[in-house]
């Protein structure tokens, strides 16, 4: 559905805000840009939806190329920028309707579609208020439909939920769920939310410093670090375990505070029943097991040397940072 | 196109007109302009006249009865410049809060959103002309309509209403889709709307001016829309040469109309084209 070939954006300033990126979207995933604020996401999205021009490489979306067709794709698409774009003034129906003209779908089909993009996102009580009478995340909920109301094939999302609080978030993520699973929409998101990534992505693809350093879905990029940890506490065991797990086959690493040991192996579900059994056939009984699998964060970690939040707080203060907080203090 | 510029200039009416704010102040500022400085400003007063007749100035004031009837042309161009020259701000913040940046992702021509902001200018401008001439009516010693001034008459002043306000319109609306921010949209219209309205015709005829001013002055829209309406004001049949003059005056807003409207939509392509 997307397939984005050596894609780079220079602006003015002749540093290489994105520097040649390359993948691909099939049609009906759930694909995320992750990484820090400034990573270079906000221009891809900008390229790929005609907002940007391309400075070098090939994007096609839907099969027509940005650069050279970019009235065939903005048929295509549905764009929800980060900034909240509705108008104020309006009243919801009134800026689906505005965009459903815009858009030339006719009116009695729009007005049908209205109500039910409205229902699906629960504004059907508010759409003949004004939409500076909506709430954050009731905005953020009719821009969404607002980009919906031509019926696109894809649907791009630029930081969908940022400046939300949890439960707003988690609903806009049902949507989004929703709209993919049920309608068959292609979406293309950037965040820089490793949850959000996590939780609704087929694929995801890191990016930083205006590349993309890993990308594959989510499970499969946590797996691969082979970095699950189990940690088993044992009652008074006298003898010292560690030699005998770090015999266990995968586990790579095993370190030992009193009764509790930590093993780090590959796939900790696939290994567990056999380590109980192992310890336990040894006369040790088990007092307290738990294991984590690793995060996105240690993904990200893992690719670019430093953690999300440090590359978030340290060099990552470009043009997302600041019209994020611009929006969050007015 | 222009279905798409119809939709983008409706929803800038719908907020208008819910709040019409901009139509009450718009007709005080015509207010102010015949009742302070047609009275302030009134040649009248230097000659002592006390009926407020022009006198011997009458033939130099296209043989206008009393200033205020001079005026109020003058005052329907004023309005038409200081109207649309704010009006465009809608744009201004539609490119500040995103909107204008989000509306080139639809498949519209670019051109629409450049027409969309032409076709609300004007409407909202054609509400301040009528308001004007009735205020300018019912003052005291001010506008006295030529005998036998009709329909046809009327239908002329708002026709070159009309063309005026899309001169005015082209030109702001394109200044106003391409400046960043407000201060500099401010500062652009600060600076352009005196020239207009100081080498005009809106406050005193043509005659007055210096030699060196006069030419600007002939060609300033403003000057050619005033004199054509006091054309239709004070004249009920046209003579072959007041004819001429009232053709000449609209094909020269017809051109610069035109002018102004191609400098748009290259001003609005510019402003909106992907970078």
């Amino acid at each position: 559905m997307i397939e984005v070939e050596g894609l780079t954006k220079t602006f003015s300033s002749s540093t290489k805000v994105v520097a040649g990126v390359s993948f691909s979207v099939n049609e009906g995933d759930i694909f995320s840009l992750l990484g820090p604020n400034g990573a270079g996401k906000t221009t891809t999205i900008r390229m790929l939806t005609t907002l940007v021009s391309i400075t070098a490489g090939r994007a096609l979306v839907g099969s027509y190329d940005v650069s050279k067709d970019p009235g065939s794709v903005r048929n295509l698409i549905g764009v929800v920028p980060q900034e909240v774009t509705l108008d104020n003034e309006l009243k919801g129906m009134e800026n689906l309707q505005l965009a459903a003209k815009l858009h030339h779908v006719p009116k009695a089909v729009a007005d049908e579609r209205a109500r039910e993009l409205l229902r699906l996102v629960d504004l059907s009580e508010s759409m003949n208020n004004r939409a500076s009478t909506y709430s954050g995340g009731m905005k953020r909920r009719l821009q969404l439909v607002t980009a919906l109301i031509h019926e696109p094939r894809i649907l791009f999302l630029d930081e969908p939920t940022v400046g939300l609080d949890i439960q707003t978030r988690t609903r806009i993520w049902d949507y989004i769920r929703q709209l993919n699973r049920e309608r068959g929409l292609t979406i293309f998101m950037t965040t820089h939310y490793l949850e959000e990534a996590d939780q609704l992505s087929d694929v995801v693809a890191i990016m930083d410093h205006g590349a993309i350093k890993v990308s594959g879905p989510p499970r499969e990029l946590k797996d691969s670090l082979q970095g699950d940890v189990l940690t088993i506490s044992v009652e008074d065991g006298g003898e010292d375990l560690a030699g005998f797990l770090r015999s266990i086959p995968n586990v790579s690493e095993v370190t030992r505070a009193d009764h509790s040991y930590r093993l780090k192996l590959p796939r900790v579900e696939s290994a567990l029943p056999e380590i109980i059994t192992e310890v336990a056939l040894k006369g040790f009984r088990i007092a307290e097991t738990s294991f984590s699998k690793p995060s996105l964060d240690q993904v990200f970690l893992e690719v670019t040397g430093r953690s999300m939040r440090d590359a978030e707080e340290g060099g990552g203060a470009h043009d997302g940072y600041a019209s994020v907080h611009a929006r969050e203090t007015r | 196109m222009i279905a798409e510029s119809l939709a983008l200039g409706g929803r800038a009416l719908t907020k208008w007109v819910r709040n019409p704010f901009a139509v009450v102040v718009t007709s005080i500022q015509a207010l102010f302009w015949l009742a302070l400085f047609g009275n302030s400003f009134n040649p009248a007063n230097a000659l002592a006249s006390p009926s407020g007749s022009l006198g011997p100035l009458q033939q130099a004031f296209g043989g206008a009865p009393n200033y205020i009837t001079f005026l109020t042309p003058g005052v329907i161009g004023l309005v038409a410049l200081t109207g649309m020259s704010f009006m465009g701000v809608d744009l201004v913040f539609d490119r500040i809060n995103g909107y204008l940046d989000i509306l080139r992702a639809f498949p519209i021509p670019r051109t629409s959103i450049y027409f969309g902001g032409v076709i609300q200018n004007i409407a909202k401008g054609m509400v301040a002309a009528p308001i004007t001439f009735a205020l300018a009516l019912v003052i005291p010693n001010g506008l006295r309509l030529g005998s036998g001034f009709g329909v046809l008459n009327l239908l002329g002043v708002f026709g070159i209403v009309a063309l005026l306000t899309a001169v005015f319109a082209t030109f702001f609306t394109g200044i106003a889709i391409s400046v960043k921010s407000t201060d500099s949209f401010f500062a652009a219209i600060n600076f352009l709307t005196f020239p207009f309205m100081f080498t005009s015709s809106a406050f005193f005829p043509l005659s007055f001016f210096p030699a060196w001013l006069k030419p600007v002055a002939q060609a300033n829209p403003i000057t050619l829309a005033s004199d054509a309406m006091r054309l239709l004001i004070l004249n009920s049949s046209l003579n072959a040469s007041q004819v001429q003059a009232l053709a000449g005056d609209v094909a020269g807003l017809a051109v610069i109309g035109a002018v102004f409207a191609a400098l748009g939509i290259t001003m609005a392509g510019n402003a909106l084209k992907a970078r």
